[in-house]
């Protein structure tokens, strides 16, 4: 490649990189801007008013402890039962002939297509009767019914490609059917596991709608929801939204950041 | 004679209706107390499916599998006191070697310095034990394949099963793995059920092997039975190398009795067989390439031309095209006189010869003396 065209890749890479991560750029600034700060012209790029008066604000005189505590329970408990799930429904799907299984493994794939919207309605009819509203198991059933279809699928990829030999070789040592799948399956299915547990966490923690609609104690509201009303109530102080909007950021980036190894090295093996 | 292992009109069918497989037929056997015995046959014959659901990964469609006195039908192969060792070798890639090999004792949840202890004991006896820290990929492929074999053998199961263990390694491996498990089976007083497609190693490995063919079991011998006295067509000629030659041969009545008219020679059948070959016009003739021997041409003799010789070292092997356009293998000192292309009379000796029922193949004589 000659020098010209590495530097015309080079530029439009940057560009890119711009348009991609000013925004986050723009929000962390902003985050950390007095209030009356952040509104009075000029508006610069660099700014060095530092100030932690919006975490302070945001942490002490609002619900946002609350909410984070609720999204982190809907999300752990969203990842943890996936996890348990999509496991045991991908090695049953694997590893046993039953009648229905074809249309069974179409049709998961196919409830994963229809937009959460479609079902929060049915859910929100279906929760008031059981008085599921406003708990966390609701909440969590709700995540999994969008997240679960999708983990099933990809553990049923990745079990295949687990040799049924090594369980064979399990069993005839003495290991119950169980301990062989925990033992011996799952250690080589663990950038699926993995990849479940992080796709279930993404829904959960980004989902919006579901907790909007069965969520409607305030002391329930997980985090999308709970920004969402800062927005409409105390009219829109931006500071603090953004300095939110940093904090919900936190864990994602945490989570992709220490897992990112297995997540590309199962990226690969489905790839 | 006691028995480890009872197989009662054994079946197995896989799938349903016009694409059902008939994997095993009717197979009733017993395996003795410590027995080597091996099944042996081209791939496809059953003889995996036998070892499979002798070791309970599959379930029979009828008949009965007994270890001693008790039956083990129904149960899983967790419940059975046997060990496997796989022809993908099958170790858990994620463990070490000291956790594989002692994975079966931490299942019976033997205590840690225990099972490190009999994983060490074991080890050395293959040695491996400079390798006990590894993983799996780290090993060679000679390496891995003990390794599964201290897996099996680390809880002395009853019955240690094996399926086509040493088909992944290369030849010369396989040799020295073969003298291994001979040793193993020596040292443990375990019951040794062995499949392979090699006739090899069952013949050298064996006490007793079962010949399989499209789910039929052709014969249940001691390898030198097998070689001498083969059942039928089938086993003697998957059995031995070279291979046997098979040349149909004419029955004919001579005054001296009844003879078979082979490749231009007439040979008697002594009396004693001439019952069984009564009404046969016609017939298989079989003999091993090491029962034909290359002399110079002359009458009474069978005649040919060398087509093509193979040097195999100490000896050669010699394929010889008769008079009337027959290809016949013999095998003959290395380097002698007969060179390609040479004008050759064989030799043979009547006992050398067996005959086959044509339409049954089954053996009519093992000999015509």
């Amino acid at each position: 490649m000659s020098r010209v065209q590495s530097l015309a890749t080079f530029a439009l890479l940057l560009v890119v990189l711009i348009v991609v991560a000013f925004p986050f750029y723009w929000m962390v600034l902003s985050s950390f801007t007095p209030r009356e700060a952040l509104f009075q012209p000029p508006y610069r790029f660099f700014r060095l008013d530092f100030s932690l008066g919006n975490y302070r604000e945001l942490l002490f005189a609002t619900e946002f402890v609350r909410f984070f505590f609720n999204s982190l329970i809907a999300a752990v408990g969203a990842i943890v039962l996936n996890v348990i799930a999509a496991t045991l429904a991908g090695y049953g799907l694997t590893r046993f002939a039953f009648a229905g299984k074809k249309p069974f493994a179409f049709g998961t794939l196919f409830s994963y297509m229809f937009p959460p919207m479609l079902m929060a309605i049915p859910l929100y009819i279906l929760f008031s009767a059981l008085q599921m509203r406003n708990t966390y198991t609701g909440l969590i059933l709700a995540h999994m019914a969008i997240s679960l279809p999708l983990n099933i699928w990809l553990m049923w990829q990745y079990f295949q490609i687990v040799p049924l030999s090594l369980e064979e070789a399990a069993w005839t040592s003495g290991a119950s059917r169980l301990a062989a799948l925990r033992q011996v399956c799952l250690p080589s299915a663990r950038p699926g596991v993995l990849s479940v547990a992080i796709f279930s966490f993404a829904l959960s923690w980004n989902d919006f709608t579901f907790a909007f609609i069965l969520q409607t104690d305030r002391h329930m509201f997980t985090l999308p929801v709970g920004l969402a009303s800062f927005v409409e109530q105390t009219g829109v102080h931006w500071g603090m939204v953004m300095a939110a909007a940093v904090l919900v950021s936190v864990p994602t980036f945490l989570l992709v950041f220490f897992l990112q190894r297995y997540l590309l090295s199962g990226l690969r093996a489905t790839g | 004679m006691a028995f480890a292992v009872r197989l009662e009109h054994l079946d197995k069918r896989f799938g349903r209706g016009a694409r059902a497989v008939h994997a095993v037929h009717d197979l009733s056997l017993d395996i003795g107390e410590r027995e080597f015995f091996t099944f042996v046959g081209p791939s496809g014959c059953g003889k995996t499916t036998t070892l499979r659901m002798i070791a309970g990964l599959e379930a029979p469609t009828s008949g009965r599998i007994w270890f001693g006195d008790t039956d083990v039908t129904a149960l899983p192969p967790q419940k059975r006191d046997i060990a496997m060792v796989f022809q993908d070798v099958a170790l858990f890639p994620y463990m070490t070697v000291h956790d594989n090999i002692g994975y079966p004792l931490r299942i019976a949840g033997l205590p840690r310095t225990q099972v490190t202890e009999k994983v060490e004991k074991v080890a050395a006896t293959l040695g491996l034990s400079d390798k006990l820290g590894q993983k799996p990929g780290q090993l060679s492929g000679g390496q891995q394949q003990r390794v599964a074999i201290g897996r099996a053998i680390i809880k002395e199961p009853k019955v240690l099963l094996m399926d086509e263990p040493l088909s992944a390694l290369d030849a010369r491996l396989r040799v020295e793995m073969r003298t291994e498990i001979l040793r193993l089976h020596r040292e443990l007083s375990a019951t040794i059920v062995y499949v392979t497609h090699d006739q090899v190693e069952a013949m050298t490995m064996s006490t007793r092997v079962a010949v399989m063919d499209q789910g039929r079991t052709l014969q249940i011998d001691p390898p030198r039975v097998i070689f001498r006295r083969p059942a039928d067509m089938t086993v003697a000629t998957f059995i031995g190398t070279p291979a046997m030659n098979v040349i149909p041969v004419a029955v004919v009545t001579t005054p001296s009795g009844l003879a078979i008219e082979l490749l231009g020679r007439r040979v008697p059948v002594a009396p004693r067989h001439h019952a069984a070959l009564q009404g046969l016009e016609r017939v298989e003739a079989g003999i091993r390439p090491q029962g034909l021997r290359l002399v110079p041409p002359g009458p009474d003799r069978i005649t040919g031309r060398v087509f093509l010789r193979e040097p195999l070292g100490l000896e050669d092997e010699v394929l010889v095209e008769t008079a009337d356009g027959t290809r016949v293998k013999a095998v003959t000192a290395a380097g002698d006189e007969f060179g390609e292309g040479a004008a050759v009379g064989l030799d043979l000796a009547p006992r050398d010869l067996c005959l086959f029922h044509p339409d049954s193949r089954i053996t009519i004589c093992n000999s015509l003396d």
